[in-house]
């Protein structure tokens, strides 16, 4: 039986080495091209392979559906190699030799940077799927992951109410850790807690117990803890092994995204609490087919992660939007995501708001059980990204081009 | 600043500077006894890693894990040195390519045959009081498995035949093959400890770091760091080196943040360098 695993993930992922050779293969003319950039190697494909596997099955879901505007979708894909330079590279020869219709790529922030220039340039719609530190506002530019206002608002709202107004923050030493920190901190002062310290780490760090340290030193009553990548997953258990999980709370708006849930042991998983647009857990109408639907292609050993229900939203966003505009023109089908398309997605209603070009969703906060898995405790219906939706409006300004922060 | 953050702190100082050290003493060996710069070292950490956390989840006893992991990745690494290695003997930039090449294999392999996230052993929970502070009860057996490690190694590469010969046939290759000494099993043998002792760093470290593919990543960084300001003398070297380095670092961390413990590693090991250009024992009159 573990020898047959085995061999299916080999080849499973052998499949996907040979999609990505012969991606580049025949196709009509008449074909609606979709480019893919996605991080299949490398420290990143902890999210990339399932967001490249969630592409796939929604385009395959497409087009056996008689595909978009009666046209099968043909997708040409590159693998970023967890490196940012493949971005700028395979964005430009997606664009300019294999001519795209739309262009679906990027996990971390400074890939989705390194793309929005030149999509905005070529004039290319492009969506960004993952969750994020917020702010990216871009007229070609799409993004269905959750922002930091959208899942920090009610976490640290939640959070607040069940352990008490003192917080501590443990963050990755880039963007997305510091802008998630100052959120935090926008968050409390809103909520009526304080923020005792924070101690950013840089991805390379193995040395926890410094930041443990000072976690005692400061005695909060919870921690905000946004471990990346699966390194940083050692903070979580040695955490736990000092004996903090006993004294006070701990959650995180990016636990579970790149399933470090499965790496924590039973006795450093249990218990913390995250906040994200998907878990694998929810229960919504359209949660079961899709984890059917994902079950029958590449199985369940590993589960699903928010940015793969991202990608997946994104295309039949993006292949709603295409419908209505009757045509796959940048213009059109821009005007068409802007006028407020929606999809039953796997975490129930989501729609485009017109103008931030952000995701309207649910997000549910969770708790981590013994069996390397989270139950729900709490949805949060249909959370508008009120931070972007606030700074950014490409409908009355359509040449904005920033990343906002707080 | 209370007494007992202090000898927490201290404490845990000491703790990083063994993980360092535990992470390290396989490349200074290669590195000191072989002049083979193994840029899979971190890889061979992961290999350990792995075979240890399959060995526990199939039910063998943690500690007998342990010895598994460092046997396993013992007799890999005599594989690699008989396959790759042993061809590139005295040209330092083709083992660096061929080591690094090997690198790449092992961690798209572990990501292939095992995925990207696998379940974790976990840490005991268990943890001793210092006042207002606790601390992790394993992270401090760590400190006692770095000085019983060191004083084994030093006894191996002194005390014994084996030692002996391993450093003769590196400090005088000729001599010690007129003396008949085969220095191409010796060769293989060295390769293998340094693997074993990368694979034992891997399984006696996987409770606090749990088994990724991009595990060795993290820790190779400052291990080579460490070893290049060890300088000759590999053993004490390594450990006066790592010592000084893991517990600076720690200690800024502790007070400061992270980010300057970082900084301090770095700023720490170019004044060693800019001080001592050959490495922190370059000077010193010790045999290991």
């Amino acid at each position: 039986m573990r020898d047959r695993l085995k061999g299916t993930k080999v080849a499973r992922a052998a499949a996907v080495v040979l999609a990505l050779t012969l991606g580049t293969g025949t196709w009509a003319d008449d074909d609606i091209k979709v480019g893919a950039i996605f991080d299949l190697t490398g420290g990143l494909n902890i999210y990339g392979i399932q967001q490249s596997q969630a592409l796939h099955l929604a385009v395959d879901s497409i087009n056996a559906a008689g595909g978009v505007l009666g046209n099968q979708i043909t997708v040409i894909e590159n693998d970023a190699q967890s490196d940012l330079a493949k971005y700028t590279q395979y964005t430009n020869t997606l664009i300019l030799r294999d001519q795209i219709d739309v262009l679906f790529a990027g996990l971390t922030s400074s890939s989705r940077e390194a793309i929005r220039p030149i999509v905005r340039q070529k004039k290319v719609p492009y969506f960004y799927s993952a969750l994020y530190e917020g702010g990216a506002c871009d007229k070609q530019t799409f993004i269905t992951g959750a922002s930091a206002s959208q899942q920090m608002s009610v976490l640290i709202d939640w959070a607040v109410r069940e352990y008490g107004p003192r917080i501590y923050i443990m963050a990755p030493d880039y963007n997305f850790g510091t802008i998630s920190a100052h959120w935090v901190e926008y968050y409390a002062e809103q909520f009526g807690a304080e923020v005792l310290g924070a101690d950013f780490l840089p991805l390379t760090v193995t040395d926890y117990s410094p930041t443990i340290q000072k976690i005692q030193a400061a005695d909060p009553d919870f921690v905000v803890a946004l471990p990346v990548g699966a390194n940083q997953t050692g903070f979580l258990e040695q955490f736990a092994a000092a004996g903090l999980k006993d004294k006070m709370g701990i959650v995180s708006t990016n636990y579970g995204s790149g399933n470090q849930q499965v790496v924590v042991s039973p006795d450093a998983g249990e218990g913390i609490v995250a906040s994200q647009e998907y878990f694998m857990w929810i229960d919504e109408p359209n949660n079961e087919p899709f984890m059917a639907l994902w079950e029958e292609a590449y199985g369940l050993d590993e589960p699903i992660i928010s940015e793969a229900a991202d990608v997946w939203n994104a295309v039949h966003v993006w292949a709603a939007a295409v419908e209505i505009a009757g045509t796959t023109d940048n213009d059109a089908v821009i005007a068409a995501l802007e006028s407020g398309v929606s999809f039953e997605g796997p975490n129930g209603t989501v729609s485009m708001q017109p103008g931030s070009h952000h995701l309207r969703q649910n997000i549910y906060i969770v708790r981590g059980n013994r069996e390397h898995a989270f139950d729900v405790i709490e949805k949060f219906e249909y959370v508008a990204p009120s931070f972007e939706d606030e700074v950014c409006d490409l409908i009355a300004n359509p040449d904005t081009a920033e990343h906002f922060v707080p | 600043m209370e007494l007992d953050y202090l000898a927490t702190v201290l404490l845990s100082s000491l703790s990083s500077a063994s993980v360092l050290l535990i992470a390290t003493v396989g490349l200074a060996i290669v590195f000191g006894l072989m002049g083979v710069i193994n840029l899979a070292h971190g890889e061979f950490i992961m290999f350990g890693a792995y075979v240890a956390l399959f060995a526990t989840r199939s039910g063998v006893p943690f500690p007998l894990a342990v010895v598994l992991a460092s046997v396993v990745t013992a007799l890999f690494g005599a594989i690699v040195e008989r396959a790759i290695i042993r061809h590139l003997y005295g040209r330092i930039l083709d083992t660096l390519l061929a080591t690094w090449g090997l690198s790449l294999v092992l961690y798209q392999s572990a990501v292939l045959i095992f995925g990207t996230v696998t379940p974790g052993v976990g840490m005991p929970q268990s943890n001793i009081e210092i006042g207002n502070y606790t601390l992790s009860t394993y992270l401090l057996f760590l400190i006692l498995v770095a000085v019983v490690l060191i004083g084994l190694l030093y006894w191996l590469l002194t005390r014994t035949g084996y030692g002996i010969v391993a450093r003769a046939a590196i400090q005088d290759p000729e001599t010690a093959a007129t003396m008949g000494i085969e220095s191409g099993r010796i060769n293989t043998a060295t390769f293998a400890l340094g693997s074993g002792l990368a694979g034992f760093a891997g399984a006696i470290l996987l409770p606090a770091f749990p088994a990724t593919p991009s595990m060795g990543f993290a820790f190779v960084i400052k291990a080579f760091l460490a070893v290049v300001a060890a300088g000759p003398v590999t053993l004490s070297g390594t450990v006066a080196a790592g010592g000084v380095l893991g517990s600076i670092a720690s200690m800024t961390a502790s007070f400061y943040t992270t980010v300057m413990g970082d900084v301090v590693f770095f700023i720490a090991t170019i004044t060693i360098l800019r001080i001592f250009p050959l490495g922190i024992s370059a000077r010193w009159r010790l045999k290991l």
